[in-house]
């Protein structure tokens, strides 16, 4: 062929690929996004694992188990940012997951620490395995046993979620004992085995994870569970509030107004997400239906 | 339409076959009978699924080891030796000669996992002693990996019009595992908290070919069947890809100075 030809046939050709290319990348995205909806329906529900022993993964890893590990964590937080708030999600692959994660790599510090408050999160938001939180990080314990955070881990689990407050006391002071742990791990030994039970205990201990956490979804749960409390002790004292009302006036305040104009509450009675509380049926204060905080299971009015 | 593809595609597959590709099929042959003796001897109630695993996945390994192996040399090796300049001195277009390549490696791939094919039936026969109707989403997997091996192809094509065989099968290896992988990549987008990153995975996860999708090896394990959607739409979305891919290899191939 001619050079002439030549030209105008690898002119035509590039013109060709230029709108063709494109354009056919757009259709099968969009021909992928139908694809999508159709397998997320025939595998919905069908997430297994198929090797639960991280033994011996760890042997037939032919040395990679680092990169293993890695790959696992990986699942582990997308396993469990699938589900978190997903109503009726159900997290049955999580510990298996974990438990191959660190038995591939022992010294994968953030797996035992962020897997830990994912179990022992509550439902929606986590399967409430605190329990096995514990086991989690007292394996981390005995492979990384100059973790001082780890005891700290320990602790939070102990005191806020098993609300074994002299277990708690105990993890925090053997914690402190490392040369390189904060100096707040005292205190919080020293706290929790006073009043462990007390608000202000479980407010000082989720302000230290969310100061002490990169993670930002560790940080959001951290900020969420402040709230929750900070909006708990709010309800608390507005309750006493109501209490002293009727011991004033013989019956229940109908509405936040009537307690402000009998002098009993000042200020803006917001909750921390910024929205008014209400007052419910026989003087209890709540919060706005509009509200975005949840209040934790063993608080509230 | 012209009658060149066909026979630069006959041609592929006659090389194909005088260079004793399909050999593979004695390895195939023995590894599915040693399986079906094997099997019943070690195992108990999952015989059937154990051959149907190993059978399809040997099939898919085996034709993507064919399908990257021979595709990057299609082009490749015809500029090395020559052949190409004399036979593009004769009245066949770049694009034609690179379909024909295309179908003459496909024709050979078919012909290949159509005798695998009826070796793991056979396999299944022996284990079980019968067929059943859910058998018919094998059928739809081996549908599916051919499609999968399609797409492998002409990827490997495509590299072969511009770089070295090593290279290009560095590329179509990489671009298969990442597509593989491709729900991984979704997964990114979805938790990353970074903006960018996760416009960057979801525009990456839309570009790749999508191989997860040609997987349902677990599906015919247990009988369960494929809607048949899933099936014309992988169909439709298999054959945009080579197009797309077929169309810029002409492309590159055409722009490629064969003097």
């Amino acid at each position: 062929m001619s050079k002439g030809s030549n030209n105008k046939s690898h002119t035509r050709a590039m013109l060709l690929a230029l709108v063709a290319v494109p354009l056919l990348f757009v259709v099968c995205a969009a021909l992928q996004v139908r694809i999508d909806a159709e397998t997320r329906l025939m595998y919905q529900g069908n997430e297994e694992l198929l090797l639960r022993s991280g033994w011996l993964l760890k042997k037939l890893s032919l040395g990679y188990e680092p990169l293993l590990a890695d790959i696992y964590w990986t699942r582990v937080v997308q396993y469990y940012g699938r589900r978190a708030r997903k109503p009726g999600a159900t997290y049955e692959s999580l510990w298996p997951l974990l438990d191959i994660t660190t038995t591939l790599d022992p010294k994968l510090m953030i797996a035992y620490r962020f897997g830990a408050v994912f179990l022992s999160e509550q439902p929606p938001v986590g399967p409430g395995r605190a329990d096995l939180a514990v086991d989690l990080v007292k394996r981390g314990i005995a492979e990384n046993p100059d973790e001082w955070r780890l005891y700290q881990d320990l602790g939070f689990l102990y005191s806020i979620h098993l609300k074994d407050y002299q277990k708690a006391a105990d993890a925090y002071l053997e914690g402190s004992k490392n040369p390189h742990a904060q100096i707040w791990m005292k205190v919080m030994a020293a706290r929790v085995a006073e009043a462990g039970n007390a608000p202000e205990t479980s407010r000082l201990i989720w302000i230290e994870v969310y100061a002490n956490t990169k993670d930002e979804l560790v940080r959001r749960r951290a900020m969420q569970h402040i709230q929750s409390l900070d909006a708990a002790l709010g309800l608390k004292r507005l309750n006493e509030s109501s209490e002293d009302y009727w011991r004033k006036f013989g019956r229940f305040p109908n509405s936040m107004q009537e307690l402000r104009d009998a002098g009993l509450v000042g200020g803006t009675l917001q909750d921390p997400a910024g929205y008014p509380y209400v007052m419910g049926p026989n003087g209890v204060p709540q919060l706005n239906p509009k509200s975005t905080i949840v209040l934790d299971a063993d608080q509230g009015p | 339409m012209s009658v060149l593809p066909g026979v630069v595609a006959i041609n592929t597959f006659r090389e194909a076959v005088r260079d004793r590709v399909l050999y593979n099929l004695i390895f195939f042959a023995l590894m599915m009978i040693g399986a079906a003796i094997l099997v019943g001897q070690i195992s108990i109630g999952i015989e059937r699924m154990v051959i149907i695993n190993l059978g399809l996945s040997a099939i898919s390994v085996f034709g993507i080891i064919m399908a990257i192996f021979i595709g990057v040399g299609l082009v490749y090796k015809e500029m090395e030796k020559r052949t190409l300049y004399s036979l593009l001195s004769k009245p066949i277009r770049r694009w034609e000669f690179l379909v024909g390549k295309f179908g003459g490696l496909l024709l050979t791939l078919v012909v290949n996992t159509s005798l695998m094919t009826l070796g793991l039936g056979l396999a299944l026969y022996c284990v079980s002693g019968k067929f059943e109707r859910s058998d018919a989403t094998i059928l739809v997997a081996i549908y599916f990996i051919l499609l999968e091996l399609a797409l492998v192809t002409a990827l490997a094509l495509f590299f072969s019009c511009f770089t070295s065989p090593m290279l290009s099968t560095l590329y179509t290896l990489g671009i298969y595992v990442a597509g593989v992988f491709a729900p991984g990549i979704l997964g990114i987008s979805q938790f990353t908290q970074n903006w960018a990153l996760g416009a960057i995975t979801r525009f990456v996860y839309y570009v790749l070919p999508n191989f997860h999708d040609f997987s349902v090896i677990a599906a015919a394990a247990h009988g369960d069947a494929v809607p048949l959607t899933l099936i014309c739409h992988n169909t439709l979305y298999a054959a945009l890809y080579v197009v797309l891919i077929l169309v810029a290899a002409s492309a590159v191939l055409s722009g490629r100075n064969l003097k």
